[in-house]
């Protein structure tokens, strides 16, 4: 099965040339296309999986561009981590594109939405088969351009246009920092292919400062991707586009690329302290920073991607402890989780029409599936014992002790706190309670969209249990096995993490309940007794208005600047060019004034100057 | 391929339509642009075929043609007969470049179906361009190569300043003063290197600036050399163009009619590259070697400048004008990287922009003729009433800004990987190009495609049959070199073994 | 009898080739700078007629030539004359500096 896993991107590239060519005679019946298609990659992805259990990592390459003596390859690769990310983005990307036939449902552009869909889903499984550096950032740079289309995809909507022109151009800021990491590394280690990369890594090749520089290079790559502070701005933004593309691109697979591409390139990290610490600690800052924010945002979608953010940055902080199984593992739970939640999300709003959690409310009798459902990835997301976030987020945090980053880990369990209290205040707002504003015809959603969302609920709930401290720790096992850079599969932590996670956890519920569910604490206690730091948090830290401020504008200056130097320098250059051909030109034409005798003077002085010339230099010019 | 006068027939092909034209009423509109179309598809068939036999593994040497034209000198006394012959041959960079200027010609005859006016006049000087442009790549003789490159400057002129927009005259005017002198600068260099060597002919000269005693009439002195590959900068750099030489460019992008900006952006500038390559670094290697630096400099210079000037822009041919100077400083990026991978970069970065260029000016034809402007501003939301320009638009903007899978991602990839072996830090300067050619390209693109829409695009049809033509061979080939690099870097390879070897790399 | 030198005979002609060329160059009348240029041309034959007498191989070509050029600006006054006359005819004027048709 692993020799032919190209197949596997294949054919959702195969649904998008088809829809963007037939789609409009389709119609909605595209969207049979897309899940086929996504289905056929599914199917093919987990025999691969299967059959990775048994057999060796499996690899094949051919030639992709010669430069002199270079050799540039493309293939694929299929180890461990790259088969369970095959299942993780086409489960999801299917279960996507299931929902989607009724959540766009209607939509003018519905074949373009699965066209993009497919364009996404091929990039993304293009990208985790990747052997090496150059092609991953090929395909890096595609999941973008899906992105960029579905988060711009109501065109017509200025926000759509300004989230969509932001997400590519935030991130395309990481992908240079990837892109001069890559070619330092290249530089270095003569080849892409991770495979040699590491090999030179280990028999020091390459000297330390050049392989923390170019690891940081390649995180900043990672930082864009996945939203990490300080190129997070865009993620929030890019909720304008529909919600299952929230779901699918920036919850579950893109946004995990960056976590994906360290973990890829772990062994190269690891060689690097410096490198470490910088994942981690930006890791931790992102998730406690954007936890922070997610406590006081109004709109359902947003409270979720600063949720992702933070997240994620669990996800990098477990990297940067040295938790590759950890952050690994939080990226498949994350996964299953995170796309439960937007897809039900969405499902709330399709019912009710808005994103304002203020308007929302009491919904919980009115969705009967969609409410369990969205608690269910509450309770995991929260890290409450038996969900599968329980067991993930307790792996990065033993990491982080054990590593020995004590302030990390103490800034992860309160972030762990923050993101139960966000959480629950969410489901408080949205399910309990009286309805805020009227709400009449609120339908629950379609088994084509409930389907999907009972599928990651059972995920949500069970995936945790491949790797527990309970039962054994078979994904970490595997993920490891043969391969001794990237740590052990099992960190034994003390036991009171998991008393104190669950504790926080637990508290952090407790907390929201008295305030949003029984409601015996004022909603505006604490606000009201911190207006700054509301204004603050509501504002985001005011990271976008700094952006527009300096950078923006900087751009804006320097452009205005040039512009100048363009107007008076170089357009003065051509006045001047043109100046002194046209009064050469009318010099000239004075001379030819129809007078004869002008003609005669002209005639001589030219001679007699000539004559002048031949008597100093006695002969022709020498 | 054992045809004797192959390449002399390529070259001149479009002179029979001249001909046929030249016996036809001026006032039968459908028919002169039938014909005008028809004349290009000799050459872009010849230049085919020659590609794909070469593809096959024969050789390109059968092609040379060498006809004795003017001899003078003594020629019993070795080194004193100075000889200029009609020498026509081709190498794998050569070959390219004729097959980017055939298929531009043809799709930029496609496009001229917008031209309004004195259709006859119009295609004939067309035709004599492509002459001219064919035979700049075809010559092997520096003098043949000098009559051709003349021969494109004055076609272009007048099909500037007929044709073109409001300020076309002016615009006529700075392009032919500024090549003016640039050709002179050019003449000079040709005749000194004649003058000294009493040769004209390109690989003849190299062997004889660089073998240590050379056969010379007279001996050529080191400054003498940099001044003449100075010189030769000059030259070419203002057909490049290199910054500060580029304000003609932007007049001529703005007002010369598109279908003469695809050949202008997709062919005319690349002459510039195609002569440093060719003369700069073949005949003066050693001196090219210390300017390198400087050239780096200057591209990096070029892609900045072009760059953020783009982010100002109102106007979307503007926005592309100085996206066409930022892209050029690509190509000095890697010509000043002087290894193979920033090399092949540069010449994949002639290539690539000039397939790009023209499919972005080709859809800047598509929609001023519906909407007689191209203004960002007052073309806004343009995908709600023509979503397949509006897509096109988007996947041109996409190659311009070097998206993986498209031709520009591999030429700017290979350039910056080149410069990064050699200047680093330079190298780290320039990328953020990388990030300010997305900035600018989405912020014009978007501006135009999405938002709100800005006027009523009742009664306006979506692209037609005979627009879809150049749009897909376009696209097709932008995304075939993206994907299959090997298209054009196989073909390359000789040549770049000799530049390699005149470089001592 | 030859007790003039071959200098005087160059130095008579340059004076009057220069005092035709100031005329020709200078006076307004037309019929002045007419015979301004036969000035000079009388300075040419001077010089011809001298050489053929005390050059380094005095010969008899010199004084035929001088007969030539008597006869050419005899030929070359007449046309002159005649240009000149259709010329006031129109114009009412032999001052040279109003025909400027030549721009044109």
């Amino acid at each position: 099965m692993m020799e032919n896993a190209w197949i596997i991107p294949l054919f959702p590239l195969l649904s998008f040339l088809f829809l963007i060519l037939f789609g409009k005679r389709l119609k909605e019946a595209s969207a049979y296309i897309g899940i086929l298609f996504t289905l056929a990659s599914l199917v093919y992805s987990l025999l691969v999986l299967f059959d990775r259990f048994s057999a060796p990592t499996y690899k094949a390459e051919g030639v992709w561009l010669t430069i002199g003596d270079v050799q540039l390859t493309a293939g694929f690769e299929v180890n461990q981590l790259n088969a369970l990310m095959l299942v993780i983005v086409s489960l999801v990307s299917f279960l996507v594109h299931t929902y989607s036939k009724g959540y766009m449902q209607g939509d003018d552009r519905f074949p373009v939405f699965y066209a993009y869909l497919g364009l996404f889903t091929f990039a993304m499984l293009g990208l985790v088969i990747s052997p090496n550096l150059l092609q991953t950032y090929f395909f890096w740079e595609l999941v973008g351009l899906g992105s960029f289309l579905l988060i711009g995809f109501y065109f017509y909507k200025e926000e759509a246009k300004a989230a969509a022109k932001k997400a590519f151009i935030m991130t395309r800021i990481g992908d240079v920092g990837l892109l001069i990491g890559m070619i330092l590394l290249f530089w270095q280690a003569g080849s892409f292919e991770y495979d040699e990369i590491f090999a030179a890594v280990e028999a020091g090749a390459i000297s330390g400062t050049m392989i923390t520089l170019t690891a940081i290079l390649i995180f900043i790559g990672a930082v864009g991707k996945s939203g990490q502070f300080p190129l997070h701005t865009w993620l929030p933004d890019a909720m304008e586009g529909p919600t299952p593309v929230s779901a699918l691109i920036h919850a579950a697979t893109m946004v995990a690329a960056g976590v994906y591409l360290v973990a890829a390139l772990f062994p190269l990290f690891a060689a690097s302290e410096t490198a470490l610490m910088t994942v981690a600690v930006i890791g931790a800052f992102t998730a406690i920073f954007a936890a922070s924010i997610g406590l006081v945002q109004k709109d359902i979608k947003r409270v979720l991607a600063y949720s992702t953010v933070s997240q994620l940055g669990y996800m990098m902080l477990a990297l940067g402890s040295a938790g590759y199984v950890a952050g690994v593992f939080h990226l498949m739970t994350h996964a299953f989780f995170k796309a439960l939640l937007f897809l039900a999300a969405g499902s709330v709003i399709h019912a009710v029409h808005t994103q304002n959690i203020e308007h929302m409310g009491g919904l919980w009798k009115k969705l009967r599936v969609t409410g369990p459902l969205f608690l269910i990835g509450t309770l995991a997301i929260s890290g409450v014992p038996l969900f599968s976030g329980f067991f993930s987020k307790d792996e990065i945090l033993i990491a982080a002790w054990a590593h020995g980053n004590t302030l990390l880990f103490w800034l992860a369990v309160i972030a762990a706190f923050f993101t139960a209290f966000y959480m629950f205040r969410l489901f408080f707002m949205v399910f309990t309670g009286e309805a805020r504003t009227d709400m009449k015809n609120v339908h629950e959603s379609p088994s084509v969209m409930t389907l999907p969302m009972v599928v990651l609920g059972v995920l949500a709930v069970v995936a945790g249990y491949v790797n527990t401290p309970w039962f054994g720790t078979f994904l970490g096992d595997w993920l490891v096995e043969d391969n001794h850079a990237l740590g052990h599969g099992h960190i034994e932590g003390p036991v009171w993490i998991m008393i104190v996670a669950t504790a926080v956890s637990l508290l952090g519920i407790f907390l929201a309940w008295l305030m949003y569910g029984k409601r015996s604490l004022s909603r505006d206690w604490l606000t009201s007794r911190m207006p700054l730091s509301y204004s603050v948090l509501y504002n985001k830290y005011y990271i976008d208005e700094f952006y527009s401020l300096t950078v923006v504008n900087g751009a804006k200056f320097i452009s205005s600047f040039l512009r100048l130097l363009e107007v008076f320098l170089v357009e003065g250059l051509v006045k001047s060019v043109t100046g002194i051909t046209s009064a050469l030109g009318r010099l000239g034409s004075k001379f030819h004034n129809g007078q004869i005798q002008t003609y005669g003077t002209v005639a001589f002085v030219g001679l007699a100057i000539l004559v002048v010339i031949y008597a100093f230099t006695g002969g022709y010019l020498k | 391929m054992n045809l004797a006068y192959f390449l002399s027939i390529l070259v001149f092909s479009p002179l029979l339509g001249i001909l046929v034209l030249s016996f036809m009423p001026r006032t039968q509109e459908s028919l002169i642009k039938t014909v005008g179309f028809l004349a290009t598809l000799p050459a872009l068939v010849l230049s085919l075929i020659a590609y794909f036999q070469y593809r096959a593994g024969a050789g390109l040497e059968q092609l040379n043609e060498k006809v004795s034209w003017i001899q003078f000198g003594d020629s019993g006394q070795l080194g004193n007969l100075f000889s200029i012959d009609y020498e026509l041959g081709l190498d794998g960079f050569s070959l390219i470049m004729i097959v980017l200027t055939a298929v531009l010609s043809t799709l930029a005859a496609i496009a001229s179906i917008h031209i309004k006016k004195e259709w006859k006049g119009y295609f004939m000087l067309f035709l004599l361009l492509e002459v001219g442009m064919l035979g700049v790549f075809a010559a092997e003789n520096l003098i043949l190569f000098f009559i051709f490159f003349e021969i494109t400057l004055i076609p272009t002129f007048f099909l500037i300043g007929k044709w073109g927009y409001y300020e076309k005259e002016n615009a006529a005017y700075s392009f032919l003063i500024y090549n003016g002198l640039g050709s002179a600068v050019l003449l000079i260099v040709i005749m000194v290197l004649f003058a000294r060597t009493g040769t004209a002919n390109i690989d003849a000269l190299m062997a004889a600036m660089n073998a240590d005693n050379p056969q010379l009439v007279a001996p050529i002195s080191e400054n003498m050399k940099m001044g003449m590959l100075i010189a030769l900068l000059i030259a070419f750099g203002v057909k490049l163009p290199i910054f500060p030489l580029h304000s003609w460019m932007v007049r001529v992008h703005v007002q010369a009619p598109p279908s003469i900006v695809m050949l202008h952006a997709g062919v005319l500038l690349k002459i510039g590259a195609f002569g440093l390559i060719r003369f700069g670094m073949g005949i003066f290697p050693e001196q090219f070697q210390s300017l390198a630096v400087w050239l780096a400099v200057l591209g990096v210079v070029n892609l900045l400048y072009g760059a953020f000037l783009a982010f100002v822009q109102t106007d979307f041919k503007m926005v592309l004008a100085y996206s066409s100077i930022s892209h050029m400083g690509i190509v000095l990026i890697g010509l000043g990287a002087l290894n193979e991978a920033g090399i092949q970069g540069a010449i994949f970065q002639v290539v690539s922009h000039g397939l790009i260029a023209a499919l972005l000016f080709f859809l800047v034809g598509v929609f001023y003729e519906r909407f007689q402007t191209s203004t960002i501003q007052n073309l806004g939301g343009l995908a709600k009433g023509m979503p397949i320009t509006a897509g096109f638009l988007l996947a041109g903007a996409m190659a311009s800004l070097g998206l993986p899978g498209m031709s520009g991602f591999v030429s700017e990839f290979m350039a910056f990987l080149g410069l990064f072996k050699e200047m680093p830090i330079l190298a780290a300067s320039g990328t953020i190009g990388i990030i300010m050619t997305a900035v600018y390209l989405l912020r014009a693109v978007l501006g135009i495609t999405y938002g709100k829409a800005h006027r009523d695009f009742a009664g306006i049809t979506d692209m037609k049959k005979f627009e879809f033509v150049p749009v897909l061979v376009l696209v097709g080939l932008i995304v075939l070199i993206g994907v299959y690099p090997s298209v054009l870097s196989e073909p390359l390879t000789s040549t770049l073994e000799t530049i390699m070897l005149g470089i001592g790399g | 009898m030859s007790t003039v030198p071959v200098q005087a005979y160059l130095a008579l002609a340059l004076i009057l080739f220069c005092i035709g060329l100031y005329g020709a160059l200078t006076k307004r009348n037309t019929v002045i700078v007419l015979i301004s240029i036969e000035l000079m041309l009388n300075a040419v034959n001077i010089n011809l007629v001298a050489f053929s007498k005390y050059g380094i191989t005095p010969s008899i070509t010199g004084q035929i030539f001088t007969l030539f050029v008597i006869a050419v600006a005899a030929a070359e006054v007449a046309v002159g004359i005649a240009i000149l006359i259709s010329l006031y005819r129109n114009k009412k004027s032999v001052n040279i500096d109003e025909m400027d048709a030549m721009k044109h």
